[in-house]
């Protein structure tokens, strides 16, 4: 029997029975008084001068109220579009009415005179010196051979720009015009070893290069944002957000309004995976909208919108060669890679160090760019950048093992690292259940004596991702009928309430139901990190337990008093306080104590929990599928999708299944259909009839193996669950296709049109 | 969505009328209809629904199996009828691949058909059964055969007014087959629909019927791949002959879902394969 009883048990979610009923008050539930509807006027082109915006018809369409351009943003930053658009649906005014059809008719109606550009979309197109430059000057924009330009930088900033030292280093670059990379918004650069030497070392060198669409984290409720400004200034924003404090922060910073005079509510979120952090996308246009019309206002975006001006996960090629000894050992690993970053910078590039994986790889060499094109920029989704580093790295390790003949479970075991070997960035490895995960997975699959029809084939994957970890404040309070209130300011996603209440339950000792939780707003609430990053269980988590020990020390200290014995005689257990030495037993139950503590001096139990910062460890997921495809019409059918994780420990079991069948399935869904596709003027796939995300019946279910390893600083050992599930799924999925029909699909995602072509091109006759 | 004035018609003739006057659309099932409207892509001065004209919907079959299905009866109901199933099994699947099963209790296979859209998955089925289409309209009715009512993306035969009130399938094949070529399981478009139909008589292919969707601007049917296979008795390689016959037959494009060239391959492989199973449902 656990040693625990309320955490780690499979106890239904806190807000099970009002997401149930459809009580959870979503963004567009909100409906202030007098509210008016919101609409953003967006760029007909990928890449465009803007020549002028004409609002003068839409102001005079009855039932318009407020219509904003940058002319309305008085701290000046970017928020619309003014000389340039770089990608279709740039916001460039917004218009606020009192219907929505309104509002859409007026955006209509604003004139906007453009100047078409040549579009680029495509990143390799992109670093070529003949492809449009998205920012700055045409000739000189982007970065060049980048030891030069570091130079030229580097002596820019001591000497007269005219030098002779900064000609030459010119005239040098002008030479390497192929290694010349243009449109570059970021860079990241990482070297260990000698990644020469390895390869020369090795028996087996595998190369490739991998192309990962960008995909859009797909969360059910499109942005929306309902912004209402008194005539005080006092400004209130009921947002549908992962982080309602960053979007106070954003707000403030970006419109120059006093922090305290912003007040954040946030709303029941419909799914964010990373997505949900974006200031500017639609808060910061109602603010405006509100404060011009003296109206509160929505605005709401379409799903359309969404694939449009929404923050997807980045796309990326990653050009990639392993080499290894021909008895199986990792000897050098060397990776480029773009990534799409779109109009802004901020892709994660610096996710690319990811094709290390857990694997002890003496030589590795990384080069990775971020590369603008004329898409929207891109946010988080999911560990991000891990699911594309680890599709190139984890596909072309299965295509080493087939090279050399060694199982591919075995291979990683071999190569994986274990407790104390030293990490990339300094100090040693942690305990970590990589091994035990993989045999997990390995074990519950029947992966040991798999079997395999014709066209049938299995495949497996790894994957790591290491939880964050920030700032947190959690109170709780005891009440006269025994029952605890959290308050606290994080959203929850996906459980995190749940698990946060389980452990104020297990540390009060009283039944999980007599423990309630609310969430403040930015007001009212603790400051509290961003629910993204695996973070809320990790820090809430132990704030929360921090919070109920602090509430624990009142319960003592007001049961000594009461019961007149010394702290040390006392043991909190089952809701009450006992005197571990009484005979006949002797108690208080925290009701009564509760009940006590309004006439001491002391005052009433409420615990306060606050936490920043402890090192967190590394999680693995490790995946296997089993897959059947049909070689005539390239469909893949999935029989068997079997996923383990190291958790740490899982505080809700139920919950954390949810996590990772969660996680597989958009990894499959990656790896196997989604993909945002762009044609010449922008995406052409803004919606879910030609976006697919999957179904049910694509999959079977997934069956997930709990591993517990504990992490020293996460609660009760808990490591964050939400992302690593989706890490391995793209290279699991592909591995398996391999195995089944002999081909390696380099390039996502692996559409039936895909596999009948590669089949094809190995002499496959439908 | 634009305002719009909304009409309940109780008969033909009156609805005829209404929608002769132009700037109007019908509603039957309003699972094209209503998203376009929302999405501003449709935007009629009226709408006509069809819900209170009495008699457009239901499926009854004749002493010979021809099959009569109204106009306005679900695709639910086309998918799940046992006389459907039973003697135009292409039609019944085709229908069981059109949304979700909610989409499926509201849309209706005549505005699957009205809509013209060359990947409506229950125009392969249609074309193999040598559906009549009946439509009436102010001026009268008239029957116009599946295979002749589309003229376009979107376009019909359909003159102002006109509005399809039944289709009528005559004595059906021995076997017919439906295939979707798709990737997600369900609810998703055809990249390409192929149905085959055909029957046998002593071992020997007495007619043989392929309908195709979304490979040229308007659902075919393979006719040349059709004449292969009469008076033959099915071996593999007359199946291939077809197979390659029927993408012959075809003129697709390439869009965002699948190349040209990767439709005109599945049309081969699906012609054999959907006449595989038509010839073994007709054998047992």
């Amino acid at each position: 029997m656990s040693e625990y009883s309320v955490v780690g048990q499979k106890l239904p979610r806190v807000d099970a029975v009002e997401k149930v009923t459809g009580a959870a008050q979503y963004g567009a539930d909100v409906h202030p008084a007098g509210m008016l509807y919101g609409k953003i006027v967006r760029s007909k082109h990928a890449h465009a001068n803007i020549l002028s915006i004409d609002t003068s018809e839409a102001e005079k369409l009855p039932g318009v109220r407020a219509i904003i351009t940058q002319d309305d943003v008085p701290s000046g930053r970017r928020v619309f579009a003014t000389d340039k658009v770089l990608y279709l649906g740039e916001p460039l005014a917004a218009v606020a009415a009192t219907d929505p059809d309104i509002a859409e008719e007026a955006a209509e109606l604003i004139k906007i005179e453009y100047e078409v550009l040549p579009v680029v979309q495509d990143v390799i197109e992109s670093i070529k010196s003949s492809a449009p430059r998205l920012h700055g000057d045409a000739t000189k924009d982007g970065p060049n051979r980048r030891d030069i330009s570091a130079k030229i930088k580097k002596l820019a900033d001591q000497v007269d720009s005219n030098s002779d030292e900064i000609r030459k280093l010119e005239t040098e670059l002008e030479k390497h015009t192929d290694e010349v990379y243009y449109n570059i918004s970021a860079e990241s650069h990482t070297e260990a070893g000698d990644v020469e030497k390895g390869f020369a070392e090795s028996d087996v060198v595998v190369e490739d290069t991998y192309f990962i669409p960008r995909v859009h984290q797909t969360y059910m409720e499109p942005h929306v944002s309902v912004a209402s400004a008194d005539s005080s200034g006092k400004i209130t924003v009921w947002a549908s957000t992962q982080g309602p404090f960053a979007i106070r922060s954003g707000i403030a910073g970006t419109l120059g309004i006093p922090l305290t005079q912003i007040n954040v509510i946030g709303t029941t979120m419909g799914g964010g995976f990373g997505g949900r952090f974006g200031v500017i996308i639609t808060h910061v246009p109602a603010v405006l909208l509100s404060q011009k019309s003296g109206r509160p206002v929505r605005v709401q975006m379409t799903r359309e919108e969404e694939f449009l001006d929404g923050r997807p996960a980045p796309g990326c090629v990653i050009k990639l060669k392993t080499g290894a000894t021909k008895d199986g050992h990792i000897l050098a690993r060397q990776a480029l890679a773009f990534w799409d970053s779109g109009s802004v910078s901020g892709a994660s590039i610096g996710s690319t160090i990811r094709v290390r994986g857990v694997y002890k790889i003496p030589n590795i060499k990384v080069d990775a760019y971020g590369v603008h094109t004329n898409k929207s920029g891109t946010a988080a989704y999911r560990a991000p950048g891990a699911p594309q580093a680890i599709f190139a790295g984890e596909s072309q390790l299965d295509d080493i093992a087939e090279q050399i003949g060694m199982d591919p479970v075995k291979f990683r075991l071999m190569n994986m690292r274990e407790e104390g070997d030293a990490v990339p960035a300094g100090g040693s490895e942690p305990k970590v259940g990589y091994k035990e995960t993989l045999e997990a997975v390995a074990d519950a699959a029947g992966w040991w004596d798999r079997e395999a029809d014709e066209n049938q084939g299995w495949g497996v994957a790894v994957g790591d991702w290491t939880n964050g970890c920030g700032p947190g404040g959690v109170y709780v309070s005891v009440h006269e009928d025994g029952s605890a209130r959290i308050f606290h300011g994080s959203m929850d996603i996906t459980g995190t309430d749940t698990a946060i209440t389980q452990i104020i339950a297990e540390i009060l000792t009283i039944p999980y139901e007599n423990v309630t939780i609310r969430r403040g707003d930015t007001d009212s609430a603790p400051y509290s990190t961003g629910s993204g990053g695996s973070v809320v269980t990790f820090t809430m988590g132990n704030t929360a337990k921090l919070a109920a020990e602090d509430a624990r020390r009142r319960i003592l200290e007001l049961a000594s008093e009461r019961l007149n014995t010394n702290e040390d005689n006392l043991e909190l257990r089952d809701g009450a306080v006992h005197v571990i030495t009484a005979d006949p037993p002797k108690s208080i139950s925290l009701g009564e104590l509760a009940a006590y503590s309004l006439s001491t001096t002391g005052g009433p139990i409420v615990g306060k929990g606050s936490f920043a910062r402890q090192p967190s460890t590394p999680a693995l997921a490790a995946q296997i599928a089993k897959v059947e495809v049909d070689p005539d019409t390239g469909r893949t059918r999935v029989l068997k999708l079997v996923a383990s994780q190291d958790v740490g420990f899982a505080i809700n079991p139920m919950a954390v299944e949810g996590q990772i069948e969660g996680g597989t399935v958009q990894g499959y869904a990656w790896a196997m259909m989604e993909e945002m596709q762009y044609g010449e003027n922008g995406n052409i796939n803004p919606g879910f009839v030609d976006y697919r995300v999957p179904t049910s019946a694509d999959l079977p279910t997934v069956e997930s193996v709990i591993v517990e390893v504990p992490a020293p600083n996460g609660p009760y050992g808990a490591k964050g669950v939400g992302e690593p599930p989706i890490t391995p799924t793209l290279a699991t999925m592909a591995n398996a296709v391999n195995d089944a029909i002999g081909v390696r699909i380099t390039e996502l995602p692996i559409k039936p049109e895909k596999i009948v072509d590669a089949l094809k091109n190995n002499g496959h006759e439908a | 969505m634009k305002n719009f004035e909304y009409f309940e018609p109780t008969t033909l003739a009156e609805a005829s009328h209404l929608f002769a006057q132009g700037h109007a659309q019908l509603l039957a099932g309003g699972t094209d209809l209503v998203i376009g409207m929302k999405a501003y892509t449709e935007t009629p001065q009226s709408v006509i629904s069809l819900q209170k004209i009495p008699d457009l919907d239901g499926i009854t079959t004749d002493s010979d199996n021809g099959i009569t299905i109204g106009a306005m009866t679900k695709v639910r109901e086309v998918e799940l009828s046992e006389d459907v199933q039973e003697h135009h099994t292409a039609l019944a699947e085709g229908a069981s691949e059109i949304g979700s099963i909610q989409i499926r209790n509201l849309a209706t296979i005549g505005g699957n058909i009205a809509h013209a859209s060359p990947a409506a998955d229950t125009v392969a089925g249609l074309l193999v059964a040598d559906a009549q289409v009946s439509i009436a309209s102010a001026e009268g009715e008239r029957t116009v055969p599946i295979n002749e009512l589309f003229t376009g993306p979107g376009q019909t035969v359909l003159k102002p007014g006109e509005i399809i009130t039944q289709f009528h399938l005559p004595s059906p094949a021995s076997g017919s087959h439906y295939i979707k070529h798709k990737i997600r399981e369900v609810m998703d478009l055809a990249f390409i629909g192929v149905a085959s139909a055909v029957n046998l008589q002593n071992g020997v292919i007495k007619d043989a019927r392929i309908g195709l969707a979304a490979v040229a601007p308007t659902p075919i049917r393979a006719t040349e791949a059709e004449n292969l296979l009469k008076g033959k008795g099915p071996t593999p390689e007359l199946l291939q002959q077809a197979g390659e016959a029927a993408a012959a037959a075809t003129s697709p494009i390439s869009d965002l879902r699948c190349s040209a060239e990767h439709r005109k391959e599945m049309v081969d492989v699906l012609t054999r394969r959907t006449l595989r199973y038509a010839l073994d449902r007709a054998t047992r």
